[in-house]
């Protein structure tokens, strides 16, 4: 990589401990993220209510999360004033971490659904279609968390290509509920609420997206945001 | 004078008895003086020549041949670089072999230093944690495996238990993660495939929750025929015993059934409780009601809060958990005894103490205490009406709250079991959840 982020090489070892700190809650953060989406699939496939309530539990620990890393990217601003990779560094960690409450958010939403689900009788497709738009969009959050991990705009940059995968998916999926709801009005009920769940996986892919240009302008230097996929490719492969 | 000096001073000397033998016959001393240490002087910066030229290249083993003290400088280089060049080849093949080893090793190795971060790891941690050779150096590993409970293993900083989670990179794979302390501040982490062991433990779980299931309902079955059969006064005397005794095994039956259920639903819920406010000192009232509802056990219950504060938790848990231990408490209590709760904060978490001057437990039983079915006298537990399960539920429940569990105790004074609850499962009133 032609500009190396110099995370590693700071005149105060306390500023890069501060640094890299930071950078493992948000990191940590995801993680508990992630296992949100887990459980909510889980709870949607397997019928379980109690799981899909015990997640909106869980969501307050993500916020707290959110709210203390937010202060300490504040109190270092104020009192570093980072400049060039650090600066970008800490405006992409306060960008990630709202998508990443933002996913806890969905997620805490996918649970309430699927809570509601298991009461109902369920399809003979037993959510399949879901379960594999979810574990798509699982796998985008894992491999974006990953890119900020390794700092690897490339990567960074495939993964946000997947959401147009997870788009399609989604259309795929609405049009095939509505095939189901002009057969049999008595399922509109359930279908909606699978709908509910299928826009709120679509949703975290979108934020998994906007990680992985966060990761870009954060190793690259340059907003990818709203250009496209081709200036987004170009900017990334440009200056291998 | 070792032979390499005398052949140089010889070699100096000659030099000299020429010089003045060209003297004798041709005059001019000082210029066969200049001469001859011209060329000394001049064989000597040829060698040194000569050795700069030969460390330079580096490669070359084989050192130029010379008299006298380069000679001998010469050979000592040559041997110097053959003895390195025969450790430089033991030391490689040694490594080559430590890690061939390592990496035909099943199990996945990280080397980590003092912050965390990847110095090395082998080809299965490459497999069954998803680190990638040479990009994942120097990086920490709380960032690259994020799973939840590992992060709070990393955080506790108590290692001697490993830590199962899903593998981060092979779907359907679980790993069991264990950090090991080496040298000074260097810690290696040991990722070893346990997919097998957890679907059997799952197997187990699924077969007991089932077959408690199962069992349930033809016992409730006998239980309604046992209940008429004893109202009908024709029965009375010939089989009012056997029906009373029928009748008290039958409840013994369905409370170690409810027990085994709960234990169950423990097992396979989410990994922790939820943090709802539970309100502890009315809940210790609760359990000191119930438990000289009882009938039987000492009359001296007594509940002394010192901190009105609440746990985040989950009641009904809480509730089986502390009646649980209060019971216990009641069962091995002669009537003459006293059972209290004690419940206070300190600066490490909240605590809720039983003690009762009951019979005691022995120190062997201690660390076995909360196994299932464990009993400390084989005769006790069956009169008293215990399942044997109590303990177990008790140490799931505060697994479950982060808390643990203390026992002390003495054969013949009594017993102190502590539940010591964390400061993030503390809250001081009932808004602050």
């Amino acid at each position: 990589m032609a500009d190396k982020l110099n995370l590693t090489h700071h005149i105060s070892q306390k500023f890069n401990e501060e640094l890299e700190d930071v950078r493992n809650r948000v990191l940590a953060m995801g993680g508990l993220v992630e296992q949100q989406i887990v459980d909510a699939l889980k709870a949607l496939t397997e019928g379980d209510s109690s799981l899909g309530r015990a997640i909106e539990q869980h969501d307050y620990k993500v916020n707290q999360m959110e709210i203390s890393i937010d202060e300490e990217c504040s109190r270092i601003l104020a009192r570093r004033q980072p400049a060039a990779s650090d600066l970008r560094l800490i405006l992409a960690i306060i960008k990630t971490i709202t998508d990443l409450e933002r996913i806890g958010d969905e997620a805490e939403k996918i649970g309430r659904f699927a809570a509601r689900l298991a009461e109902q009788e369920r399809p003979t497709s037993n959510y399949r279609e879901i379960e594999h738009l979810g574990n798509h969009v699982r796998s985008m959050l894992h491999d974006a968390l990953d890119a900020f991990a390794r700092l690897d705009a490339e990567a960074a940059f495939r993964v946000a290509k997947e959401d147009e995968r997870v788009d399609g998916e989604y259309d795929a999926l609405s049009r095939q509920s509505i095939t189901f709801m002009m057969e049999d009005p008595r399922t509109i009920r359930r279908v909606l609420d699978v709908m509910w769940s299928a826009r709120a996986l679509e949703r975290i892919g979108d934020h998994a997206k906007n990680i992985c240009e966060y990761t870009i302008y954060l190793v690259r230097g340059k907003d990818v945001r709203h250009t496209g996929f081709e200036a987004m490719e170009r900017e990334v492969l440009d200056r291998r | 004078m070792t032979p390499s000096w005398r052949q140089e001073a010889s070699v100096a000397l000659s030099l000299f008895v020429t010089a003045l033998i060209g003297w004798l016959i041709f005059h001019h001393l000082f210029a066969w003086l200049f001469a001859a240490t011209f060329v000394y002087l001049g064989w000597h910066v040829f060698n040194l020549y000569r050795l700069d030229a030969w460390i330079r290249r580096g490669r070359q083993l084989m050192t130029p041949a010379s008299l006298g003290v380069w000679g001998e400088l010469f050979n000592g280089f040559y041997r110097m670089r053959r003895r390195d060049r025969e450790r430089k080849r033991r030391i490689a093949l040694l490594l080559r072999e430590f890690r061939n080893s390592t990496s035909a090793m099943p199990d996945g190795v990280v080397l980590l230093d003092s912050l965390w971060e990847i110095i090395w790891f082998n080809d299965a941690a490459e497999r069954l944690l998803g680190l990638r050779p040479g990009q994942d150096l120097q990086r920490r590993i709380g960032n690259l495996i994020r799973h939840p409970d590992f992060v709070g293993y990393l955080r506790h900083g108590v290692f001697e238990e490993p830590v199962d989670i899903p593998a981060p990179a092979a779907p359907g794979v679980r790993v069991s993660l264990r950090i090991v302390s080496y040298g000074s501040d260097q810690r290696l982490l040991i990722a070893r495939d346990v997919t097998r062991l957890h679907r059997l433990e799952e197997m187990r779980r699924d077969f007991v929750a089932n077959a408690s299931h199962e069992l349930r309902s033809p016992l409730t079955v006998i239980g309604g025929y046992l209940d008429a059969m004893r109202a009908d006064s024709r029965l009375e005397h010939d089989w009012g015993v056997p029906l009373a005794e029928m009748e008290h095994q039958m409840q013994r039956m369905l409370a170690i059934i409810k027990d085994l259920l709960e234990l169950s639903r423990l097992e396979t819920e989410a990994r922790e409780a939820p943090f709802a406010p539970v309100d502890v000192p009315a809940l210790l009232q609760r359990v000191q009601r119930d438990a000289l509802a009882l009938g039987r056990g000492p009359r001296d219950v007594v509940v002394d809060v010192k901190d009105p504060i609440w746990v985040l938790g989950s009641e009904s848990e809480l509730f089986s958990a502390f009646s649980n231990l209060v019971f216990n408490a009641m069962r091995y209590t002669p009537d003459s005894g006293r059972v209290s709760l004690r419940w206070w904060v300190d600066e490490d978490g909240a605590r809720l103490s039983v003690t009762d001057t009951g019979v005691g437990i022995a120190p062997e039983h201690l660390p076995r205490l909360t196994e299932r079915f464990y009993r400390v006298d084989r005769s006790r537990n069956r009169d008293s009406g215990g399942t044997g399960l109590g303990l177990a539920i008790v140490k799931h429940v505060l697994q479950r709250h982060d808390a643990d569990l203390e026992v002390e105790s003495e054969p013949g004074k009594g017993s102190v079991f502590t539940c010591h609850f964390p400061m993030e499962r503390v809250a001081r009133e009932a808004r602050t959840a």
